[in-house]
């Protein structure tokens, strides 16, 4: 199920649209179909597609969901690395408290 | 649902486990010897320190960083929406609404009156003047906690809106003096308002002298109901600073009035998270002023300032604090239009720096509460017998009013409502971020350089919190 489609038919009006800015002599890699909104990859273009706008193409939801898809393999090497950066943030805590502690 | 999303559903769901009991693992470990040094730190991090004080400071920070790295594992939308979303609206209120409107009308009117005529024939000592205990403990230290804590009732209670909208009432006949708020100008002359108004504070007698402070209010009168003449209310919406302050506190505030004219209860933070306002520069720089003047506001009072202003010693202290902070305010702006351009790049997106800046600059409003809470809590509840004993009989106030002296414990209160602030707005600025940008890996990219600045500010108000101060409660 789209992320969209959970939160009712209103859903498209209370998107945000951005002010975006695209330099001269570049390019976007992708542009939303519906709301002109530029993005650096394919990938959130479509992410994008898939969570703000409603009745989508065939073609759309198939690239969506294989956005999410691959945005799921990312996350979670993602979240291994924050659960690694949150032992590292403990264990610093830990020696300064040692640290602190005993001067 | 195809099967194949589905299996990948379950694979996600497993793959989040994973990651939960790896974190909790992590956590259950370093908690249990962390929560050794905090309970030292707390308990005395102003006086007789067991925790050597630069480390209450690098955990406040710590603090911050890690409840960053567990939002990170909160990325899917039900959970974000019922945040934003969840509460309760009371409706049918409309007529206790109405009577609730004139009440508040009255008493903002009559508290204005009290100010100025105690402020100028009132008893000469501050702390035996009902008209500046009202403004000092009453307004600007409890007024605007309820503000925050609880709703913002001063569009309502506001006299000088209430005055304007009367007299404006007279002028719509002649007609000559109306006329739209500049759009040019937008929303600068609150700034510099705000601005002005913390070292008009700090700079003069204020707090000590009735005389000094009705001769401000009715200054400030003038102006302000003048202005609320000509511009109607777009005055208070884009220039007047103290209207706009208790605007911000009141989106933090559980209580906000609803759409159809009801109330809605919901969860504190949830009105910043769900804002849809568009914020221009201007309305930024005023966010930013407001964090830095409650920053600066505790500053002024330390021994560390007092040796800055006697280094600085031939320039005379008015000038000194002037400068202080007018360049304080344009550092701690320049350091957060940096951290959206940072974000800019780090979420790898078209999205303009302005429009970054301005989509989190809401997030910086419970930092600022938080530090407000912190500095004036104690303010209050020092001051709030005198306030009793001076309103209960404001003619022949007691000559010494007794002032309740705070326990030592407070100051470990004091720093963790400093936590607690950066601490929502971490959580406010998550909300924000994935309501901006697609998918779940952008938004939590987007957010890195905002929560360095975040860890970065902890540091420094848990610093000037427990910074040993000049003066006693009453200024």
């Amino acid at each position: 199920m789209s992320r969209g489609a959970s939160r009712g038919v209103s859903h498209e009006e209370s998107v945000v649209v951005p002010e975006t800015a695209v330099l001269d002599g570049e390019t976007a890699a992708a542009t939303c179909p519906y709301c002109d909104r530029p993005f650096r990859r394919e990938r959130l273009r479509d992410l994008h597609v898939g969570d703000a706008h409603e009745r989508l193409s065939d073609g759309e939801k198939a690239a969506y969901e294989a956005a999410v898809e691959a945005e799921d393999e990312d996350l979670f090497i993602y979240h291994l690395k924050v659960a690694g950066a949150l032992g590292v943030v403990f264990t610093a805590l830990f020696l300064l408290a040692v640290v602190g502690f005993s001067l | 649902m195809s099967r194949r999303a589905e299996g990948g559903k379950v694979r996600a769901a497993v793959r989040r486990g994973a990651v939960w009991f790896a974190t909790f693992a992590v956590a259950s470990v370093t908690f249990s010897t962390s929560a050794l040094a905090h309970a030292g730190s707390l308990a005395g991090s102003l006086r007789s320190v067991p925790a050597p004080f630069w480390l209450v400071v690098v955990s406040g920070g710590g603090v911050v960083c890690v409840s960053f790295l567990l939002s990170a594992f909160v990325t899917d939308d039900e959970t974000l929406d019922a945040f934003e979303r969840a509460g309760v609206r009371i409706g049918g209120l409309a007529g206790a609404v109405a009577t609730a409107e004139a009440a508040l009308k009255l008493l903002g009117v009559a508290a204005l009156v009290l100010v100025v005529a105690f402020g100028l024939f009132g008893p000469p000592v501050g702390i035996a003047n009902l008209g500046v205990l009202l403004v000092w403990v009453g307004w600007w230290a409890g007024f605007a906690m309820v503000a925050y804590l609880v709703g913002n009732a001063w569009p309502l209670v506001n006299p000088w809106r209430t005055l304007g909208a009367a007299l404006r009432g007279r002028f719509v006949a002649g007609g000559r003096l109306l006329r739209p708020y500049p759009d040019r100008l937008g929303s600068w002359p609150s700034v510099a308002g705000l601005l002005g108004l913390v070292w008009l504070e700090v700079v003069s007698p204020l707090a000590a002298n009735p005389r000094a402070l009705a001769v401000v209010v009715v200054a400030y009168s003038l102006g302000t109901v003048g202005g609320a003449v000509v511009y109607g209310d777009a005055w208070f919406r884009r220039a007047d600073p103290v209207a706009r302050v208790f605007r911000l506190y009141g989106l933090l505030a559980p209580v906000r009035r609803g759409d159809g004219g009801g109330i809605s209860i919901s969860v504190p933070g949830a009105g910043l998270a769900r804002s849809r306002e568009r914020l221009g520069a201007d309305d930024v720089a005023f966010v930013v002023a407001l964090l830095w003047v409650t920053t600066f506001d505790g500053l002024v009072v330390t021994v560390a300032w007092g040796r800055v202003l006697d280094a600085a010693a031939p320039v005379p202290a008015w000038l000194a604090n002037l400068v202080g902070i007018v360049a304080g305010f344009l550092v701690f702006l320049g350091g957060y239009r940096l951290a959206a351009r940072i974000a800019r790049g780090t979420a790898d997106t078209y999205v303009t720096v302005g429009f970054v800046a301005g989509w989190f600059a809401p997030a910086l409003v419970p930092i600022a509460a938080g530090y407000h809470l912190a500095h004036f809590l104690g303010y209050v509840v020092g001051l709030a017998p005198a306030l009793v004993a001076v309103a209960a009989s404001p003619l022949s106030p007691p000559a010494n009013p007794s002032v309740l002296a705070v326990p030592a414990w407070f100051g470990g209160l004091q720093l963790a409502f400093v936590v607690l602030g950066h601490l929502l707005s971490v959580w406010v600025a998550h909300a924000r971020a994935f309501d901006l940008f697609p998918g779940r890996l952008q938004p939590l990219r987007s957010e890195y350089p905002f929560v360095a600045v975040t860890v970065g500010y902890t540091m420094a108000s848990l610093w000037v919190v427990a910074q040993p101060t000049v003066g006693g409660v009453a200024g």
